[in-house]
């Protein structure tokens, strides 16, 4: 009886241990998760920092100091760039180790590895579309040019030296969370990340969609609703400037380019995502008679932070500002000479070529009238039970067929807008240098190092703003612009027709640019390059106008400009898309049909100020009226789920509203009365009222924009508890603070140059990568508030601040 | 005094060694010295569920308890700032049911052999 008794507590006891030991679907190990020792408590980390520390580390050649800012910011001094690049390395991975890591397994397709089967689909999806090869190949490139290679190579060490000085209770706690070890940085991982923004801002496509639209309506009806220039433009490259320069030879479009290729898979309307705007002002209008430059670059915001801010001091630069985890050098800040900025450019630079295969082995493929043959490229995806799966991407030479239909899985929304047995040719493949345009800009003095440091830079394509002390201001669209005919890539492209392919690039020193124009100033907003005179095909369609005719009305105006001024119009929540339709909307209301809290809201409209403010309800109705208008307009004719399109343009809808009232688009087809344009906008406005009341209950304060928008900052990983609370801001996607659900401004930087450079800044989140960190979101609520601190910029090692909390000294072992 | 050695050895070698480093203590400790299963069970359960409150409290207290309120909202509690305290009480909980049973076993191993 005692034995069985022994036997039993015993085998309980010790099954109780191994379920506490290891990880059950997304249940982390419990008892190792909750281990004071080395569990997640170990990452609570005091609020109180150690006024110094000396560290011995293997690999350094010299001394390097680090003084830590009141927000835990590191300003580094090295001797020399292998130090600094390695103490940068060390210093991200110390704040962001495991942001690195898991961003490093996105774009790679390695999430199964740690999440499970449940990634597969994803990581067939990252591989598929040649990530790991887009950043072999630029790995490959960098590696020909021995200062970055060994700029990667110090990085890389720094980060490893930091990973080896890790016992596992020190691992971050979503490595904890997960049941996995970080493991060895290398420059490819570098490469990954870069190649993750272009799949980012420069990896969309609408060809597919373009296409059925083409074969549904001819060609005559897809020019009039998705025109290759806007209704409304302010392009970045102010109309009039002169080309200094004789174009290349500009390919011509043969004879028959479309491609008709039917397909039935289900999509959905194309949300507009980036909202970056950047400016640099001419000395000749501010106060101090330099120049200020802004920028605000839009991602969909996560925690841990997407930037991580760092001054990098060695013996032939000072550069301060943000970075990217995972990445050398400083992508968007300052020196004391010059700042520069970006925003995204949104060229053409992913085409879709359909593939004629010679049987269904798929060995060869048609292409200048012969066979040739297909490239196989294995993909092996380890999971996390350890099975490995293994899939086979076809290589092509325009690129690899990204599915073809037998390989192409059901319910995977993230494919909607790829065709099927299509090729894809796209810039972020194409091996490049780009790591050096940022090293270069760091170290940059002026105009010349500007234009010199663009030329290295190939995706994802940028408009970088620029200004200097010596009082030049510049901004040039750039990066790879494939040379292209006039449209082409629009629609889906015939692969076997040498005539479709890309015939080289732009030459670089012909990308759009503009220096010291006459209007004193220079900014983007995602819009337009230049107008209709420029030479060569970039693309069809960019975001729309009304954020850059916002910024460029109120910089022409300004003058005698400060960082205020600057940091006013950054949070500027004026809506010009309002400024336009609202009036229009308002005139087509029958207030004789209303009900009582419908007249209440149409009064509340009526008088809105335009204004995308938190507390305004006025914004939370013309948000949802206009964009049901929209969907009324084309959901019957665009939203066929048998044929996915896309519905036209925000301008091509104003441009309908004000000047087309008797377009055929506005009666709905469905039904067998023949609607006008009242009876929608009257309609789309009940909706708009209806929702609310349904959302927030009868019309009070509740129905304010900031409750409707939402915003908030997710964590990476979606862990629930890690991420931001709600906050309460305005702005909006038609407002210069193009801020919305959890999508906004990354960084909002403005530089004030001078004698004595001083620049100021934010982003929503903290330095630190650490949920049990006091650092982790410690900018949320400044960034939310529309604040900036002001940036610490040390001169010399030496130097004393006030605002210094902590310095380290990190010495050769 | 089971508790104090328990709590003692466990402090002592979980800087050194994982987790369930506490049942093999519990389980030999309770095998030397327990005198009824009661016994056994309860000093393991409360001498790792002290211990594991106490190191808890030493990592938490400095942090103002945010990370430990955010592991609350992770675990589905409601958002309040008192969720550290479910979140130390569970860690408790956690480690003092791994060790007392392993120290419940530890003593009915004893009986088990004394018998023989």
């Amino acid at each position: 009886m005692k034995i069985v008794k022994a036997a039993i507590s015993g085998l309980f006891a010790f099954a109780l241990i191994y379920v506490l030991n290891n990880k059950f679907g997304d249940i982390p190990p419990l008892a190792r998760f909750l281990d004071p020792f080395n569990g997640f408590w170990a990452n609570a980390e005091s609020k109180v920092q150690d006024p110094e520390k000396n560290l011995t580390i293997e690999g350094l050649n010299g001394q390097v100091e680090i003084h830590f800012d009141d927000q835990m910011i590191p300003h580094i001094f090295a001797d020399n760039d292998h130090d600094l690049y390695f103490a940068q390395g060390y210093i991200t991975a110390k704040d962001r180790l495991w942001q690195m890591d898991f961003q490093t397994r996105f774009a790679a397709g390695r999430l199964s590895e740690v999440v499970g089967p449940k990634a597969i689909e994803l990581d067939r999806y990252q591989r598929r579309m040649g990530m790991s090869f887009g950043a072999e190949n630029m790995v490959e490139v960098m590696m020909k040019d021995p200062e970055i290679k060994a700029i990667m190579n110090a990085y890389s060490a720094g980060v490893n030296a930091y990973i080896h000085s890790l016992k596992s209770a020190d691992y971050p706690i979503e490595f904890k969370l997960l049941n996995y070890e970080p493991e060895d940085w290398q420059p490819l991982y570098s490469a990954l990340l870069l190649k993750l923004m272009s799949a980012t801002l420069a990896g969309g496509s609408n060809e597919f969609y373009m296409n059925n639209i083409l074969q549904k309506y001819g060609p005559e009806i897809t020019k009039n609703l998705f025109p290759d220039y806007p209704f409304r433009e302010d392009p970045i490259i102010p109309v009039g400037t002169k080309w200094d320069f004789d174009p290349v030879n500009i390919p011509q479009m043969p004879a028959i380019s479309e491609n008709k290729t039917a397909s039935n898979i289900q999509t959905k309307e194309k949300e507009e995502g980036i909202g970056s705007n950047n400016w640099a002002l001419s000395g000749k209008k501010t106060a101090s008679g330099y120049p200020l430059l802004s920028n605000d670059p839009h991602l969909d915001l996560t925690l841990p932070a997407i930037w991580y801010q760092i001054q990098l001091v060695s013996n032939d630069m000072n550069a301060c500002g943000v970075s990217i985890p995972g990445s050398p050098g400083i992508i968007i800040g300052f020196n004391k000479d010059v700042a520069w900025g970006v925003t995204n450019v949104g060229a053409d630079v992913l085409d879709w070529y359909n593939i004629k295969f010679k049987d269904a082995s798929k060995k060869e493929y048609w292409y200048d009238n012969k066979w040739n043959p297909v490239k196989e490229r294995i993909e092996n995806i380890k999971i996390s039970n350890g099975e490995i799966l293994t899939d086979t991407v076809l290589y092509t030479h325009h690129g690899p067929v990204v599915y073809t239909s037998e390989q192409r899985p059901d319910n995977f929304p993230k494919i909607n807008n790829i065709p099927t047995g299509h090729a894809l040719k796209w810039v972020a493949h194409i091996g490049s240098n780009d790591v050096r345009t940022f090293i270069s800009l760091n170290k940059a003095k002026n105009y010349a190092d500007y234009r010199k440091a663009l030329t290295y830079f190939s995706a994802p394509a940028q408009n970088f703003v620029f200004a200097s002390i010596e009082n030049d201001i510049a901004i040039t669209p750039n990066g790879y612009f494939p040379l292209k005919w006039k449209g082409q890539g629009k629609f889906l492209l015939d692969g076997t027709d040498p005539a479709n392919d890309w015939k080289g690039r732009i030459p670089a020193e012909h990308n759009p640019t503009v220096k010291n124009p006459e209007r004193n100033f220079v900014s983007s907003a995602n819009q337009f390059p230049s107008d209709q005179s420029y030479p060569y095909y970039l693309n069809w369609e960019y975001s729309g106008y009304e954020r850059s005719h916002r910024i460029n009305k109120r910089l022409s105006v300004m003058t005698q400009a400060n960082v205020d001024s600057l940091q006013n119009l950054q949070n500027d929540n004026y809506s010009i898309l309002a400024e336009n339709i609202l009036s229009t909307l308002v005139s087509l209301v029958d207030s004789e049909k209303l009900n009582a809290s419908e007249r209440e809201g149409f009064n509340i409209v009526s008088q809105w100020n335009k204004f995308f403010d938190a507390d305004e309800i006025g914004a939370s109705i013309f948000e949802l009226w206009h964009k049901n208008l929209g969907l009324q307009i084309w959901q019957d004719e665009f939203g066929d789920p048998k044929t996915p399109m896309r519905y036209p343009s925000r301008d091509r809808n104003v441009e309908l509203l004000l000047n087309e009232p008797d377009a055929v688009w506005w009666d709905n087809v469905k039904t067998a009365k023949k609607e006008t344009r009242a009876d929608l906008v009257n309609a789309s406005f009940k909706f708009a009222i209806d929702s609310l009341q349904r959302k927030f209950g009868p019309l009070d304060s509740d129905w304010a924009w900031a409750n409707l928008k939402k915003t908030h900052v997710p964590h990476l990983a979606k862990v629930a508890g890690f991420g931001s609370k709600f906050l309460y801001n305005g702005g909006s996607k038609t407002s210069v603070n193009a801020t919305s659900e959890s999508n906004g401004p990354s960084w909002r930087m403005i530089v004030a140059l001078g004698k004595d450079v001083k620049a100021y800044g934010v982003f929503p989140g903290g330095e630190s990568g650490n949920p049990g960190s006091h650092y982790y979101d410690d900018m949320i609520d400044t960034w939310s508030d529309g604040k900036l601190n002001e940036l610490v910029y040390l001169k010399t090692k030496d130097e004393k601040s006030k605002r210094i909390i902590t310095s380290w000294k990190l010495s050769k072992k | 005094m089971l508790i104090l050695i328990i709590a003692v050895v466990s402090l002592i070698l979980q800087f050194f060694l994982p987790w369930w480093i506490i049942a093999p203590i519990s389980f030999g400790i309770s095998f030397w010295m327990a005198r009824s299963g009661k016994q056994a069970f309860g000093s393991a359960f409360l001498a790792i569920f002290l211990l594991w409150i106490g190191m808890g409290l030493i990592h938490t207290l400095p942090n103002e308890n945010i990370l430990a309120n955010r592991v609350g909202s992770m675990l589905s509690l409601p958002d309040t700032s008192f969720n550290w305290i479910i979140v130390l009480l569970l860690t408790g909980i956690i480690g003092g049911l791994a060790s007392g049973f392993s120290g419940l076993s530890g003593f009915y191993f004893k009986e088990a052999i004394k018998k023989s």
